[in-house]
């Protein structure tokens, strides 16, 4: 069984943010929701200022403390590594949020047809005249393999919580995530960490890399190369946005 | 022929006026709730970078009241003070009215509170420490149901020797049960956070316990004083309100010998990120923590003096107390998510919206109205027993 990870190559990220971008289109996430989030970070006085950028998504942790404090089991780990949220379990009490070391999980905290950019109910998109897409990925309302839980894509109820699910429904068709197959620079690399012969591990068995708060014992999967962890004099340029 | 008569008891103008007041903030609060399950936690002040905040603080304040109250069952059974028998039911139906509350604080908190109902009985994760939690709410409260059962017994002296027997052990169980497993469980929920430094304490559990007590014992003073500013005769004597007093105070000095404790843990902490200590002192909580500070000092120093042990000055002394109580629990949930888990990350404060404040008024005004109803209707014999 696969080891799913991801290898990003921080030197060759531009900021440009595709990837999240991918990600809100891929798996219809409600506004302010950020499954992957790039952090641009400047570090230094002018005129010696270094900027930087440090995309982040779920980290799918080997020894993940959302798992281990969910009361429902809604938040589980499947046997490919994959860390992912049951919809249909979830009781919102978000321990998750509070337990994960990353910042990583978004609670649904309106229903989703108040909470997307577009309003997709069928009568404003008929009266759109084919202005507004009907978009609706069908994947994202499959159950998925394994267990046949509804585990893939964004939205679906008000006061469940979401993240990063590394797109599973691609992954079920053998396709990689949307972020890394939009990156234009090739910067985002996914694959099987035990594969030895995968990209990914070729990539980490050639370059350096680190992980975030590995001191914390979660074992992330999302591994970086290309420079080191951001220091304590990092700052990010623009404002944390908890709700958009 | 007997001839029976009854005297009705018509409620007094000013408490009209009050459970008239209580009932609109219930009205207030029920609009909240209203605002909140349909529309979703978008009016509330939480986020994904804060994601709990007044509610669970609310909860953690009513449940240490609840654990804390027990103190006056464990005074009549376990240290046989007799002179404390008279607040005993009184004191279980703030355990349960208080327990009720914080159920409350968490469902209101839930995203969904049908599917909530289903753990720990359908839905359960054993290594979750919330399973235990939620387990632990249900056994404390069957044990308080049945401690009133048998403490109404013996307040109308319809009581045998065994139902005595019986109150006894649960009434110390009870205590030891909510000062350990009931509070444990709930300190537990924060201090095994390896994300949040500031909760991540293994201090956290007995200082839990210990505020807890400070709370409980605080609302039994308050409760004592009350009866006899509110009915013809006090329910315990001016001897008992002072011991009460003496009590409290020792909570409250255990209390705050451990703050200034776990002050300086956070003073001297290593973590570049942590910054809790600043948050206290010259941070947004600064006023939070000033209230707490004032609320522990202004208590602890009135309850030094014989005078201050007794009304209104013990009074005085228990509502800073609870003051203080409050804001610590406030300043323990919030700080412990305003501090940014990136330390490139900006601060961000949170701050409670109307409609948290207003469901948590809600809240608190159905809990006294509660309380108000159910000792009327429970200690309606044992008012008359006592009369006669």
């Amino acid at each position: 069984m696969a080891r799913y990870g991801m290898v990003i190559e921080i030197d060759k990220c531009l900021g440009c943010r595709a990837c999240m971008e991918a990600c809100k289109v891929e798996n219809n996430t409600p506004q302010g929701h950020f499954w992957m989030y790039v952090f641009r970070l400047e570090e230094g006085e002018f005129p010696n200022v270094r900027q930087t950028f440090m995309p982040r998504s779920c980290m799918h942790c080997d020894n993940p403390p959302c798992v281990q404090v969910c009361p429902t089991q809604a938040r589980f780990k499947r046997t490919d590594g994959l860390v992912l949220t049951d919809f249909d379990r979830c009781i919102g009490c978000q321990y998750c949020s509070v337990a994960c070391p990353y910042g990583v999980n978004y609670l649904n905290s309106r229903k989703p047809s108040d909470n997307y950019y577009l309003d997709w109910t069928e009568a404003r998109v008929k009266s759109a005249e084919g202005n507004v897409p009907p978009y609706d990925n069908p994947d994202l309302n499959r159950k998925h393999k394994g267990n046949g839980r509804r585990i893939a894509g964004g939205g679906h109820y008000k006061g469940v919580i979401e993240k990063c699910t590394f797109c599973v429904q691609r992954l079920d068709k053998g396709l990689e995530p949307a972020c890394a197959n939009a990156c234009p620079v090739d910067a985002l690399h996914f694959g099987d960490l035990d594969d030895p012969e995968s990209e990914i591990s070729k990539l980490l068995g050639r370059r350096r890399s680190f992980r975030l708060k590995e001191d914390l014992n979660t074992q992330p999967k999302v591994h970086y190369v290309g420079a080191t962890a951001p220091s304590s004099k990092a700052r990010e340029i623009e404002a944390v946005k908890g709700r958009v | 022929m007997a001839t029976n008569v009854t005297r009705v008891r018509h409620p007094s103008y000013s408490s009209q006026i009050w459970h008239g007041f209580l009932g609109l903030l219930v009205l207030l609060g029920l609009y909240a709730f209203y605002l909140e399950y349909f529309k979703g936690h978008y009016f509330t002040g939480l986020t994904d970078v804060t994601p709990w905040g007044l509610y669970i603080a609310g909860f953690m304040f009513f449940l240490g009241i609840s654990a804390g109250s027990t103190i006056v069952g464990l005074m009549v059974h376990g240290f046989g003070r007799e002179d404390y028998r008279p607040l005993a039911t009184r004191a279980i139906v703030v355990s349960l009215v208080c327990l009720s509350a914080s159920m409350l604080f968490i469902m209101v908190h839930l995203g969904s509170i049908p599917r909530a109902l289903l753990v720990p009985w359908v839905w359960r994760n054993p290594t979750s420490l919330l399973v235990y939690k939620s387990l632990s709410y249900y056994i404390f409260a069957l044990l308080l149901l049945a401690n009133l059962y048998y403490s109404i017994r013996i307040a109308k002296g319809q009581a045998t020797v065994r139902d005595t027997a019986i109150a006894k052990w649960l009434s110390i169980g009870a205590a030891v049960y909510a000062l350990t497993a009931l509070i444990g469980a709930d300190a537990l929920l924060f201090a095994v956070v390896k994300a949040r430094e500031f909760w991540n304490n293994p201090l956290l559990p007995p200082h839990y316990g210990v505020v807890a007590l400070v709370s409980g014992t605080a609302m039994m003073v308050l409760i004592g004083v009350a009866s006899g500013w509110f009915s013809r005769r006090r329910l315990v004597n001016n001897a008992t309100l002072s011991h009460m007093g003496a009590l409290l105070a020792f909570f409250i000095a255990i209390t705050g010998f451990m703050d200034v404790l776990d002050l300086l843990i956070y003073t001297y902490s290593n973590e570049v990120i942590g910054g809790e200590a600043r948050h206290f002192l010259t941070g947004s909580h600064l006023p939070i923590s000033a209230v707490q500070v004032l609320g522990y000092s202004v208590a602890f120093v009135v309850l030094l003096f014989p005078k201050g042990r007794r009304t209104p000055w013990l009074a005085v002394a228990a509502v800073c107390a609870l003051a203080a109580v409050a804001a610590y629990r406030y300043n323990l949930t919030t700080v412990g998510v305003e501090v940014q888990l990136y330390s490139f990350q900006q601060h961000v404060h949170y701050f409670p919206s109307w409609t948290e404040v207003s469901l948590s008024l809600g809240i608190a005004a159905l809990t006294m109205l509660a309380y108000s109803i159910l000792t009327g209707f429970l200690t309606e014999g044992e008012r008359q027993g006592t009369t006669q």
